[in-house]
């Protein structure tokens, strides 16, 4: 089954989305911020991951999107309330924000399994 | 009195706007010029304006009001002489130049003669304040003026300085120079270096520098980067904030004389890793004598292919760089405020968030950095990040540039290490005996001697690089006075405890002046100055009473049980 790596520097985001992830049947493993997300993707080597942007620098996310495009080709979600905090209006793009999907929490459950299954395929 | 040709007019102002545009954001520039033509700004000149821009002439008039640098009721003198009223100007014996000012022209500071040849009027921080007492007169700069030098000052002005002994540009005082400021880069080098590299590398070295904004914030240069750089828009904006208006700073006037190539280099850089196809400089009304300089520079850069479309042979990469004045207001030095300014408003803060990375100009991404923040970043392209860390702290890497002035031995310009202690920084310029140290300027933290062994760096005591030493026999309820004084004068007026509540601070500076302040009704304004702190919405509000603070809780026994002087 795929191994699905969440960083989220929220512990009860990242508790909510590895129940429903885990209840649908993947692997979880888990960090609450860039660098220890970057140790647990090197460590763990998952097929995706869910990254936040807005952790213990406003920018982590997309730092870390950047460091992981750069060295795999592991598909990314990227998951955050960063604009309706910060009324900054962002999205994915190739070089800056480089994951395949971006999305604004909160998102249903149904909705985040059926990206996940998509990026998956 | 002066009669106006109201054809005239309309024809100038649509002249104005070919070249400043015809949208809101070019009225201050219009109003500028348009002042220099008339002598001041009369109510038809305002009205004209609004209907060309197709605002009310109400905003035209809020706008003309709250700039100091515009006069609306009486047309200015031929030459108006702006006397630096700054605490280091003080203590240079500003008073003893003013006085002898009157005594020459025969008239009162705010007056203009009657042959309307001269205005007197006082300002805030000229950035002399290492060669003080300072005074402006139009947009030619006098330093070290004493009582003697005043009416030779005059007799040049009679004579349009056609014959002139006063040297036409003061020299910059630099003591120390460190890896920043004896830099060998020549123009284009850093930028040439930053465009072999993609956007989000670029962002990556400044990240890996650790460099932090050189204003007083600190805020992190590559974050707002990134976030400007990740941002959707199809415009997005440079900001070089050269307002440098906080009193005692004076390191950006140098840098911009003789490191404009580094600045604007820097400007670029970020215009390329955030996206930006336009970038402003915004220069400080009281530096006018710097903007042909600039204009200067810009014209070289572009017939060098360093600014106009494919910078360097960049394909796609398409940036220029505008001058905007600003026209006589400290707060424009806060970011929002200063975006406010650029696009025709009121210089007044506006509420974060959102932010200026995202809802900029004119609502567009854009970054506002300051001067020494982007030369530090066109090094950083060249020399890497390494070389930036060898100085410097954990959490304040690098060098700084100091503008230090008051009772030492050798003011002036100084690159040192973050993490250096008060007490080596006053070994350094020959000023061991002071009492007390204003690190930061009139908002930042007046630090006494027991303090001394604290540190200049982001995470213990933060400066914009303004640092004013008070010698043992200063009175530091003068000085709390001066900067009182200041924040009454150049609060926006917004904030309610910033407006008012500056002005009760001020109150009762004046009572303990006269000896008359109960420790109970000093103990109400101390919370009155906690209360501003908290709930001003901008850094001037919040730090406007810092100086009131730190002063009273150092120099109480100094302070309280005054007998005034009689008259």
């Amino acid at each position: 089954m795929a191994k699905v790596l969440i960083v989220d520097d929220d512990p009860d985001f990242v508790s909510a989305v590895a129940i429903v992830l885990e209840n649908a049947g993947y692997k979880v493993c888990k960090a609450h911020s860039r660098q220890e997300g970057m140790q647990v993707f090197d460590k763990e080597q998952p097929n995706l991951v869910v990254l936040d942007v807005m952790m213990q620098e406003p920018d982590d996310g997309f730092v870390m999107a950047q460091e992981l495009k750069a060295r795999a080709k592991v598909p990314i979600l990227m998951l955050t309330s960063v604009g309706q905090v910060t009324g900054l209006d962002f999205d994915k793009d190739s070089e800056m924000v480089p994951v395949d999907v971006f999305e604004q929490k909160p998102i249903m459950p149904s909705v985040l399994l059926e990206r996940i299954n998509q990026l998956l395929q | 009195m002066q009669v106006l040709d109201r054809t005239k007019i309309i024809q100038e102002i649509s002249d104005l706007k070919k070249t400043y545009g015809d949208d809101r954001s070019a009225l201050l520039p219009i109003l500028q010029d348009l002042q220099e033509t008339y002598g001041y700004l009369p109510d038809l000149v305002m009205q004209e304006t609004a209907h060309a821009l197709e605002i009310h002439p109400v905003e035209v008039e809020g706008v003309a009001s709250f700039y100091s640098f515009f006069r609306r009721k009486e047309k200015q003198g031929k030459y108006v002489l702006r006397l630096c009223q700054t605490i280091s100007c003080d203590l240079a014996g500003k008073v003893n130049v003013a006085r002898q000012l009157e005594n020459e022209l025969g008239i009162k500071f705010g007056e203009t003669t009657k042959d309307g040849m001269f205005t007197l009027e006082y300002t805030n921080c000229l950035g002399m304040c290492d060669q003080g007492p300072a005074m402006l007169v139009n947009d030619r700069l006098f330093a070290k003026v004493t009582p003697d030098k005043v009416p030779y000052i005059i007799v040049d002005c009679r004579r349009d300085f056609l014959k002139s002994d006063f040297p036409k540009i003061v020299p910059s005082d630099v003591r120390k120079s460190g890896p920043i400021l004896s830099h060998d880069l020549k123009p284009g080098e850093g930028l040439k270096a930053a465009l072999n590299h993609t956007r989000a590398e670029v962002i990556g070295i400044i990240r890996e520098s650790g460099l932090r904004g050189r204003g007083g914030a600190g805020f992190p240069t590559a974050v707002k980067w990134q976030l400007a750089g990740a941002a959707q828009s199809d415009k997005k904006y440079v900001v070089c904030n050269a307002d440098e208006g906080e009193p005692g700073t004076f390191k950006d006037r140098y840098l911009l004389f003789h490191h404009t190539d580094m600045i604007l280099d820097g400007m670029t850089i970020a215009a390329y890793a955030i996206g930006a196809k336009k970038g402003f400089f915004y220069l400080r009304g009281e530096y006018l004598y710097l903007k042909k300089y600039m204009l200067e520079a810009l014209e070289i850069r572009r017939k060098n292919n360093l600014l106009g479309k494919d910078i360097a042979g960049k394909k796609g990469f398409d940036f220029d760089i505008e001058v905007r004045m600003g026209a006589g207001a400290y707060v424009c030095g806060e970011e929002t405020a200063l975006i406010e300014s650029l696009e025709g408003y009121r210089g007044e803060p506006r509420n974060r968030p959102p932010f200026p990375v995202d809802t900029g100009f004119q609502k567009n991404p854009t970054i506002v950095n300051n001067v020494e923040t982007f030369l530090d970043a066109t090094l950083i392209c060249v020399k890497g990040a390494k070389w930036f860390n060898e100085h410097g702290t954990e959490k304040s890497k690098g060098t700084k540039i100091f503008s230090i002035s008051g009772d030492c031995e050798q003011p002036g310009i100084y690159e040192l290490p973050f993490g250096i202690t008060i007490a080596q920084l006053l070994k350094e310029v020959k000023g061991e005996n002071a009492k007390a140290v204003q690190i930061g300027g009139a908002s930042g933290k007046c630090v006494a001697r027991k303090d001394f062994n604290r540190t200049i760096a982001f995470e213990d005591i933060s400066s914009g690089g303004s640092i004013i030493v008070f010698g043992p026999s200063v009175d530091m309820l003068k000085v709390a006075i001066n900067f009182m004084e200041f924040f009454v004068e150049e609060s926006c007026g917004q904030c309610t405890p910033c407006r008012d509540g500056n002005v009760k601070l001020l109150e009762g500076l004046k009572l303990l002046e006269k000896g008359r302040c109960s420790v109970t009704y000093l103990n109400e304004l101390m919370r009155l100055a906690e209360t501003i702190q908290l709930a001003s919405k901008c850094g001037l509000g919040q730090s406007s009473p810092n100086a009131f603070l730190s002063i009273l809780e150092n120099f109480k026994s100094e302070i309280l049980g005054r007998v005034p002087e009689k008259a």
